[in-house]
């Protein structure tokens, strides 16, 4: 996971998001939209900068779409200011901002050609025929779907759905291009390879995108930076590594990955390590960034895959814990152990498979080890 | 969407709603308040054939005259409230036997294979492009003492003597079926059509006999679309003229005949229009619970 | 798992003989050559002979095809615009009024609708002066008010089902909402202004109470033609009207229905 957007991290320069000079290409200023007496986004502020492929994500009704949906002007703040391009578009209906968006339906107009639907945005611009037919074919050719220009969208499989209906919300050049759920309707295997090329198309065209999805994987994959979502709020906005790496509550924890949480309290802290005193029997010791004061509740989480087969057990080792193996799911590359520890909790720790299954060290019922670093975990006080 | 605060969006509004809306004002609303006036005004040997509601009596005097003799009359003579009664009772037979038939054909309907579904429901549709006048009349020739069906059960030896049907209540029944069948099997057929049917598999999953779950869980989920096609039979057929006109006796008394008499061979509009007032209030509760039951089909999930 | 249920085919074949045995007999009675319903007596085209010499019946006839023409394409364009309020204009203010005035003409009695119009149309000449005596006006107005209100049962339930998001995706690519409404949303609910049209002057042509009412002198339509010829008692050219009516009707439907199969094969063709 995380592949394109860590090698877009270690290019040397300094990211847009943490450059104080930068201004921000889209500025949403403490927007809240209400739909009754429901808050579908609720007092929100969010800076985006130009070239970035930032992704809202969050479960379903978290207000991510309408987020969206405000920036492309099909709907209207209740309250709070939205920017494009240091323009202040609050009140700007759709038609007239530099935005396009692409829906989940990908909404191609059922009785208009291939080839019309892509030209349909350029006709509003009164742009001349020669210039039209130009910057179509340019579309069909980007995308490879040339060959479809005089097909209907009715005689077009999802995957060419998807490339016309991009076709169509490139072919006005727009500086920020909406995507709702790209990649929503295609099949697994298909939705792989597409999330490379979009990811290609966007870096070689240089346009903001921004995409709303509830599929993490491909929030992962894609992003510069992910803004987490729920209930009309950002919970965390931060690079895909970070929030996978360094979840700031416990809600994003829990929502990116699976993980195993711990509760405790602090009880002595130096510099940056912590030891939290838990319900385990035994004090976990844990590298913390943020000072945190004697006695405060926290919460330790630990991702599965940071878990390892203890080789040694030894009564005062650091974060060694010894329990039985209740549950193995076996998924091919990986397989998932739930281990049940001193107090009953059930941790939860993956294991690549080395071996064939058949020579599996670990099996039902049998006694085990595992321990973790202090440096794979982050604690947590919300 | 929401609203976007501009200008061509009130220009819409304004478009969409208002002319329709002014229309329906004029011409269907405000003719009510007309006819509601007329109740209390006296037939007149004038054209129209009715007293004005107020007149002007020397030195700027308004008189208004309120004649409320229409409906004393009504209440009165035997004849009108026998027509009233006897409306709602063969529109309610009428219903019930529409529901009856139409039911099972909706269901059979809704039921039948996908291919076959379209051309069934065209069937029950067709009828209706075709004159409704002109399909009542092709019972007459039926329903005839020495007419079709008489003939064929002399020959089939079922009966010995003509049956006496046409211009008999009976023949305004088989008319009235006839016509309004297509209304009650429309509504029926889209309410069920829209019934999942995973839930009678997983009734039957559930140790339900076909009858049985039919019965609760069919029958149930459609009351919608029952109530509304009733609604729209029963609420037409008490007003209905020409099928006790063309079919019925001459003297079954229904309201929309009376209706009729009294304005075409009386030339008293005044009654008649006072007629169509009390058979507009007979007709507003069933009316505002198809409206509600309306609102809920529209609004509901598709 | 589906298992046909003989009595459910039983009912469902006696309905369709219910409705269609009588439009058989009217059919096949329009060839008979006695003036007898009852009475077979041979072959014979003279009752459409008649028909076509019947200078009244032809006249009404023309008549309430201009009618219908007219009516039926008011009440589409006012039943459209009554079914866009309704299905893009949320919950503006006298919504309820609106749709229960859009409601009510599809039952209520014809004997009321036609009295009460005419009433209003006498009170608005003695008023206004409009409209001078009864005839093709008033009739057109009639039958505008109630089928308008069937067309928008038929455009709402399109619209309703239509995608939203072609029309926002067309706002999004720069179309101003006129453009929208015609480029986008026009085509796409074509078939329904067809069918509400359609329907429109089906209901117009077929009307005989609402049009009595409000007729004038001279201006008789052919349900009032047909209905006092029926009064009369039985007759044969009504019988050879009917079957040309149902031709009319029958070639429609097998037109339609060819154009309609026709679609997904050539789409299948262009797509393979």
């Amino acid at each position: 996971m995380a592949t394109i957007a860590e090698r877009r991290l270690s290019a040397p320069r300094l990211e847009p998001w943490q450059d104080p000079k930068a201004a921000p290409y889209v500025h949403i200023e403490r927007v809240t939209k209400k739909f009754g007496d429901v808050y579908a986004v609720d007092d929100l502020s969010l800076d985006i900068f130009q070239g970035e492929f930032f992704s809202l994500l969050g479960s379903s009704g978290c207000g991510k779409s309408t987020l969206l949906r405000l920036l492309a002007g099909l709907e209207y703040p209740s309250a709070g200011r939205i920017f494009i391009d240091g323009v202040d578009v609050t009140n700007v209906p759709p038609y007239s901002r530099p935005v396009n968006m692409m829906f989940q339906s990908y909404a191609l107009f059922p009785h208009m050609s291939v080839e019309q639907n892509v030209e349909f945005g350029l006709k509003q611009d009164r742009l001349p025929r020669r210039e039209r037919a130009e910057r179509v074919g340019e579309m069909l050719d980007l995308l490879k779907i040339s060959e479809l220009r005089r097909r209907r969208p009715e005689q077009l499989s999802g995957g060419q759905r998807q490339r016309v209906a991009l076709a169509r919300s490139l072919a006005k050049h727009p500086k920020l291009l909406l995507l709702d759920e790209p990649l929503g309707a295609l099949d697994k295997r298909l939705r792989e390879n597409t999330q490379f090329e979009l990811v290609n198309l966007q870096e070689r065209l240089g346009i903001t995108f921004v995409t709303v999805t509830h599929d993490q994987e491909e929030a992962m994959t894609m992003s510069t930076r992910i803004a987490i979502m729920d209930a009309g709020q950002i919970m965390q906005l931060d690079t895909p590594t970070a929030i996978y790496e360094f979840p700031s509550c416990r809600f994003v924890a829990e929502f990116i990955g699976s993980v195993n949480l711990f509760e405790g309290k602090i009880v002595s802290s130096d510099g940056d390590r912590v030891v939290v005193d838990t319900r385990l029997g035994r004090p976990i010791h844990m590298r913390s960034f943020l000072p945190h004061p004697i006695g405060t509740p926290v919460t330790v989480a630990v991702r599965p895959e940071k878990m390892r087969l203890c080789q040694e057990f030894r009564e005062d080792g650091v974060n060694q814990l010894k329990g039985t193996v209740e549950d193995i799911a076996y998924l091919g590359d990986v397989s998932i152990y739930r281990i049940r520890v001193g107090d009953g909790q059930l941790v939860e720790m993956t294991l690549t498979n080395i071996q064939p299954r058949t020579e599996q060290a670990l099996t039902w019922e049998q006694e085990v080890a595992i321990e973790w670093s202090p440096t794979s975990g982050v604690v947590l006080t919300e | 969407m929401t609203a976007p605060p501009t200008h061509s969006h009130r220009l819409s509004r304004l478009v969409n709603i208002g002319i329709p809306y002014l229309w329906l004002g004029l011409f269907f609303l405000l003719p009510f308040a007309i006819v509601l006036r007329i109740t209390i005004a006296e037939p007149a040997l004038a054209q129209p054939p009715y007293t004005a509601l107020w007149e002007w009596v020397g030195d700027g005097m308004l008189q208004i005259q309120v004649n409320l003799q229409n409906f004393i009359l009504i209440w009165e003579d035997d004849i009108y409230l026998a027509a009233l009664l006897n409306s709602l009772w063969v529109a309610f037979i009428c219903t019930v036997f529409c529901l009856l038939l139409g039911y099972p054909m909706a269901y059979a309907i809704a039921t039948a294979p996908e291919r076959r579904r379209m051309i069934l429901l065209m069937l029950i549709i067709l009828p209706f492009w075709t004159s409704f006048l002109i399909r009542v009349y092709a019972w007459i020739g039926i329903l005839k003492t020495n007419g079709l069906l008489n003939n064929f059960l002399l020959w089939t030896g079922l009966i010995d003597t003509p049956l006496h049907i046409l211009h008999t209540q009976s023949a305004v029944y088989i008319g009235v079926v006839y016509s309004y069948l297509p209304f009650m099997i429309l509504p029926l057929y889209a309410n069920l059509t829209r019934l999942d049917p995973t839930l009678l598999e997983a009734a039957a999953d559930l140790g339900c006999r076909p009858f049985r779950a039919f019965l609760r869980v069919t029958l149930p989920l459609s009351m919608a679309g029952i109530v509304a096609g009733s609604m729209l039979v029963f609420i037409p057929v008490v007003g209905e003229f020409v099928i006790p006109d063309l079919l019925g006796s001459p003297g079954s008394l229904m309201v929309g005949k009376l209706l009729w008499t009294e304005f075409f061979s009386n030339k008293d509009w005044p009654l008649a229009a006072s007629l169509a007032i009390l058979l507009l209030a007979l007709l507003v509760v069933p009316f505002v619970l198809m409206q509600r039951l309306q609102t809920r089909i529209e609004e509901g999930p598709a | 798992m589906k298992r046909r249920s003989w009595p459910l085919l039983g009912v469902l074949a006696f309905g369709y003989a219910f409705l269609y045995v009588p439009i058989l007999l009217l059919i096949l009675y329009s060839f008979n050559e006695s003036r007898l319903v009852t009475v077979w007596s041979g072959f014979s085209f003279k009752w459409y002979g008649e028909l076509l010499h019947n200078r009244q019946l032809l006249d009404a006839a023309w008549l309430s095809v201009r009618i219908a023409a007219v009516n039926a394409t008011v009440a589409m364009i006012l039943g459209t615009l009554a079914a866009n309020a309704l299905t893009r204009h949320g919950r503006f203010r006298g919504r309820t009024g609106f749709e229960l005035l859009l409601t009510a003409p599809l039952v209520m009695p014809d004997v009321i609708i036609g009295l009460s119009l005419l009433l209003l149309f006498v009170a608005m000449q003695q008023t206004i002066g409009w409209p001078d005596g009864r005839g093709f006006t008033t009739i057109a107005i009639a039958h505008i008010t109630f089928s308008m209100a069937y067309v928008t049962v038929v455009v709402r339930s399109r619209l309703a089902r239509m995608d939203a998001s072609l029309e926002e995706a067309a706002m999004d690519l720069g179309a101003r909402p006129l453009t929208v409404y015609l480029r986008i949303t026009l085509p796409l609910i074509a078939p329904a202004l067809l069918s509400g049209w359609l329907l429109a002057f089906t209901l117009s042509l077929d009307d005989l109470v609402i049009a009595s009412f409000v007729s004038g002198p001279g201006s008789t339509t052919l349900p009032m033609v047909v209905y006092s010829s029926v009064r009369m008692g039985v007759s044969p050219q009504i019988n050879a009207l009917a079957t040309l009516i149902v031709a009319i009707v029958a070639l429609a439907v097998i037109v339609a229905g060819w154009t309609m199969r026709q679609k997904p094969d050539r789409a299948q063709k262009r797509g393979a």
